[in-house]
């Protein structure tokens, strides 16, 4: 069996020039969710609007379960897709209010039966005060909700959401992921998300496609996407943790000029390719270093966050690298800014994710 | 590598049907400049006398025009916009009534009541029992009988379209000139004044467009302008080829206040601002309060007081002329008429921008919106060039096209349609580019298809604003002079034609039925759609 939805070798363009080349990534099966994570201008909303059926493909096919729906030479009109987009602005009927809004989905053609009605639809969005009102009468968070509904409500093979909660405030965002997460695994719809927001793309995502500059850099689990980014840009982009000049030993230990020796688990590192004695960039995030205030390596506190759940201080090395290092937010005494802090050593670091350094 | 381009041409059979209206709307330009480029034309007639006399007359009268409307429009508007004073929001709507009275009625009215022994000559009999009252009442030359109808009657677009300008200015640019410290002499000239310069342009362009169609005025008090001489080397002296040739020269007078109007449109876009807050206007005392009241009424009761009351004088004077007047007969053509044409345009109008809408060609959508140039050419210049250019075809064909157009139904209609498609296209268009686009990709989306889209979406949306299109149209085609009396069928009379009619004939106190009877008419339709003229406002 093929894939229910797959992108060959597609080139996407917006018509201004502005293409993204050389696209591949798929949905291995129904009711599996892909989130699309990249910053904005990156060319994601272009991509989902080309699957829908609203801008033409420029280069090879996209196919939905088995068939062919978008080519060079082919486009299957959107209205026959049984593809359902969720807008990022505001795209209700002005004339309807939220609830005809939500009932309009159920008049798409040879639609199949979904799990919920209408009202369950209403609760679970937490829609039930606004349903009366129209459109100009509500606020953009709920005007999204809506759109959400009408376009779950319309049961479509495959749904494309274009940053559904951009508009939400932070609270409800997490209610709502959930809902709609596990809305989307009882109903067995499968789902393209498009998003800049990591967390929220590691939360959803069944896969995660990583988007730059016109270029999907990386297209894979969260895990993997955390864990063992593949280039540069995708550690830029998810803004964890910092690079530090290291010199390689062997395949499991490297060496920095001032924490010394750090030693990686066998296996589990991308060191294969580089020569023993090179110079490479390692990536640190922030778990990967442990406090220890007995320890003798010491480095001065440039910066705290309080996390609520632990704190990131940042610290900086002779080098004038800036680290940062996790900490319970239990831990017993706070530390001060340009106060030495203590790490605890040897250190030990699960992957080891170098790259060439330029 | 090729790119994927919009294909020049389409299969769709609705692209054909619309390059097609396309085409058609654009004959009369085609018709006058090719009558008049292919022609020998005798270029002596340019140095001839009567020609420099037309060109200067139309020139005076369009500066005076032009100067006139400029203070009745933008003063009001001003006033009602930013103060509170005696019967404020009676004028804010009362004065768009001047739309309700066509420029060679009011003309009648100012020689009904100027005209020795007329109607200003028993006024002041009345009142100070002298039988000298002639020499207190001035004479004026046609020339500014004409300004002055123009004028009165033509004010309106400055006026609603300055107005919409001072209201959509932001109340934070005006609180930051008082911040600076402008005297409310200043903020109207160096703040209220350039930020409204665009809406005012294309008041202007508008009116100095109506004043060069204008016919029925010029006509009435005998001064020659370039309609005229169309009509009459047409009309007296069978001569097509000079009046096509006078068409293309005025044509490219008013092509010059098209552009001044499309750019200013387009400019109108930049300047206005969201208007943030409530503004709230200030409250005139004494003087000012008592001058702001008296501009406003004297120019209410000129433009639209004086020339109503005037024929309903002489409606009541003179009721002889009730008795053979077939009241009932004129009611129902002008409306047959009002009805076919705005359903007709109106029709047209909904296709071809719903059209244009779904294929998305940019070479359609161009030739689409040069079909909206009509209503810069004067009604007279798309009769001459409707008779044209039957004549034309139907010598090229061998078929006798001439009278199944010429004189009919359909070739009235035709004309209303070259002359007030524009007001049907770029009504329905502006309805339609406030939906989104994005509503037309969640509807085919959501599985329905484009027919569906129109009915669920677009047509909920748009129907609420074509009522106020058909007002437009009616209020235009009530009004319309030339057209009417050039290309109706034989013994077809409107209000219009039988006004003018009568007023050729020198019999004055006779127009005053019909004309009444179409300022009543086009009253009631200006009343019945307040809002949609006040739009801004929600």
């Amino acid at each position: 069996m093929g894939n229910f939805f797959e992108v060959l070798d597609a080139t996407f363009s917006s018509g201004n020039d502005h293409e993204i080349k050389n696209i591949n990534f798929a949905i291995p099966q129904k009711g599996n969710i892909v989130c699309l994570l990249g910053p904005s201008g990156a060319g994601k909303t272009t991509i989902l609007r080309t699957i829908a059926g609203l801008e033409k493909l420029k280069y090879g096919t996209i196919s939905l379960n088995g068939k062919i729906i978008s080519s060079n030479t082919l486009s299957i009109s959107p209205d026959k897709r049984n593809i359902a987009l969720s807008f990022q602005d505001n795209c209700l009927f002005p004339h309807k209010n939220v609830y005809q809004n939500i009932l309009l989905g159920l008049e798409r053609k040879n639609r199949k039966k979904f799990l919920y009605s209408p009202q369950e639809l209403l609760d679970l969005f937490k829609l039930k005060e606004v349903e009366q009102k129209y459109p100009h009468e509500i606020s953009s968070g709920e005007a999204q909700r809506v759109s959400l509904a009408r376009s779950l409500i319309s049961s479509p093979d495959l749904i494309l959401l274009d940053e559904p909660f951009a508009n939400i405030d932070q609270i409800l965002k997490e209610d709502l992921q959930k809902t709609v997460k596990d809305i989307l695994k009882l109903t067995k719809i499968s789902a393209i998300v498009v998003t800049h927001d990591p967390n929220e793309a590691f939360y959803l995502g069944d896969k995660c496609g990583i988007v730059i500059n016109n270029v999907l850099k990386q297209f894979d689990t969260p895990y993997n996407i955390y864990h063992f980014p593949n280039s540069l840009e995708v550690v830029n982009f998810l803004k964890r943790g910092t690079l530090l000049n290291v010199r390689i030993i062997n395949r499991q230990s490297l060496e920095h000029k001032s924490l010394g020796i750090i030693n990686g688990k066998y296996g589990c590192s991308n060191l294969n390719q580089f020569n023993e004695g090179k110079t490479v960039k390692l990536l640190i995030q922030p778990e990967d270093l442990m406090h220890d205030d007995k320890s003798q390596l010491k480095l001065k506190i440039v910066d705290r966050k309080f996390r609520g759940t632990n704190f990131i201080y940042t610290l900086r090395t002779p080098e004038n690298e800036l680290l940062p290092v996790l900490v319970d937010s239990h831990h017993q005494h706070l530390h001060e800014n340009n106060e030495e802090f203590g790490i605890k050593t040897p250190i030990n670091i699960d992957h080891l994710v170098c790259f060439e350094k330029k | 590598m090729t790119k994927i381009n919009q294909p020049f041409y389409s299969t769709n059979l609705s692209f054909y049907i619309i390059l097609c209206i396309s085409i058609i709307s654009i004959i009369p330009l085609f018709t006058i400049i090719i009558n008049s480029s292919i022609i020998d034309f005798d270029f002596t007639l340019l140095k001839n006398s009567q020609f420099l006399e037309y060109t200067k007359n139309s020139l005076i009268i369009l500066f005076f025009v032009l100067c006139l409307t400029f203070v009745f429009g933008v003063i009001p508007a001003y006033l009602v916009t930013f103060y509170n004073f005696v019967g404020v929001k009676f004028f804010k709507y009362s004065l768009i009534l001047s739309f309700a009275i066509p420029p060679y009625i009011f003309g009648y009215s100012l020689s009904a009541f100027f005209e020795n022994y007329g109607s200003g000559y028993t006024l002041i009999n009345l009142i100070w029992h002298t039988n000298n009252a002639n020499s207190y009442l001035p004479n004026f030359s046609p020339i500014v009988n004409t300004v002055l109808s123009l004028s009165f009657t033509l004010y309106g677009y400055v006026y609603l379209l300055s107005r919409t300008s001072f209201v959509g200015q932001s109340v934070n640019l005006l609180d930051l000139g008082k911040s600076l410290g402008f005297s409310s002499y200043q903020r109207f000239f160096k703040i209220i004044l350039p930020c409204a310069r665009p809406g005012i342009f294309i008041g202007l362009s508008l009116v100095a467009m109506e004043t060069l169609s204008d016919f029925g005025t010029v006509s009435y008090f005998g001064v020659s302008t370039f309609t005229t001489e169309i009509y009459n080397s047409w009309f007296i002296f069978d001569d097509l080829n000079t009046s096509n040739f006078l068409s293309l020269l005025l044509l490219i007078f008013v092509l010059f206040f098209f552009i001044v109007e499309s750019y200013s449109r387009k400019n109108s876009r930049f300047h206005s601002l969201q208007n943030e807050g409530k503004r709230k206007k200030q409250a005139l005392k004494g003087t000012k309060n008592f001058l702001a009241t008296a501009f406003c009424l004297c120019l209410f009761f000129f433009s639209f007081v004086f020339p109503f009351s005037q024929m309903l004088y002489w409606s009541i004077k003179f009721p002889e002329y009730l008795a053979n007047f077939e009241i009932l007969k004129l009611n129902l053509n002008t409306f047959l008429l009002i009805f076919f044409t705005s359903f007709f345009l109106i029709s047209v109008a909904i296709f071809t921008n719903f059209g244009n809408r779904v294929l998305k060609n940019r070479f359609l959508n161009f030739f689409s919106s040069l079909s909206i140039s009509g209503y810069a050419i004067p009604g007279i210049i798309i009769s001459v060039s409707i008779i044209s250019f039957f004549s034309l075809v139907s010598s090229f064909i061998n078929f006798d096209l001439k009278t199944i157009f010429i004189g009919s139904f359909y070739g009235l209609i035709l004309g209303y349609f070259f002359r007030f498609y524009s007001i049907a296209y770029n009504g329905i268009k502006s309805n339609f580019l406030k939906i989104n686009y994005s509503l037309d990709e969640s509807s085919y989306l959501m599985g329905f298809d484009k027919f569906k889209t129109f009915s669920t979406v677009h047509w909920p949306i748009l129907n609420k604003n074509i009522f106020f299109i058909f007002i437009l149209i009616a209020i235009e085609i009530i009004k319309e002079l030339p057209i009417t009396l050039i290309l109706r069928p034989f013994n077809f009379e409107t209000f219009s034609t039988r006004a003018y009619n009568f007023a050729t004939q020198d019999l004055i106190e006779a127009t005053a039925i019909p004309s009444m009877f179409l300022i009543f008419w086009a009253s009631i339709f200006i009343l019945i759609s307040f809002k949609y003229f006040f739009q801004d406002n929600k």
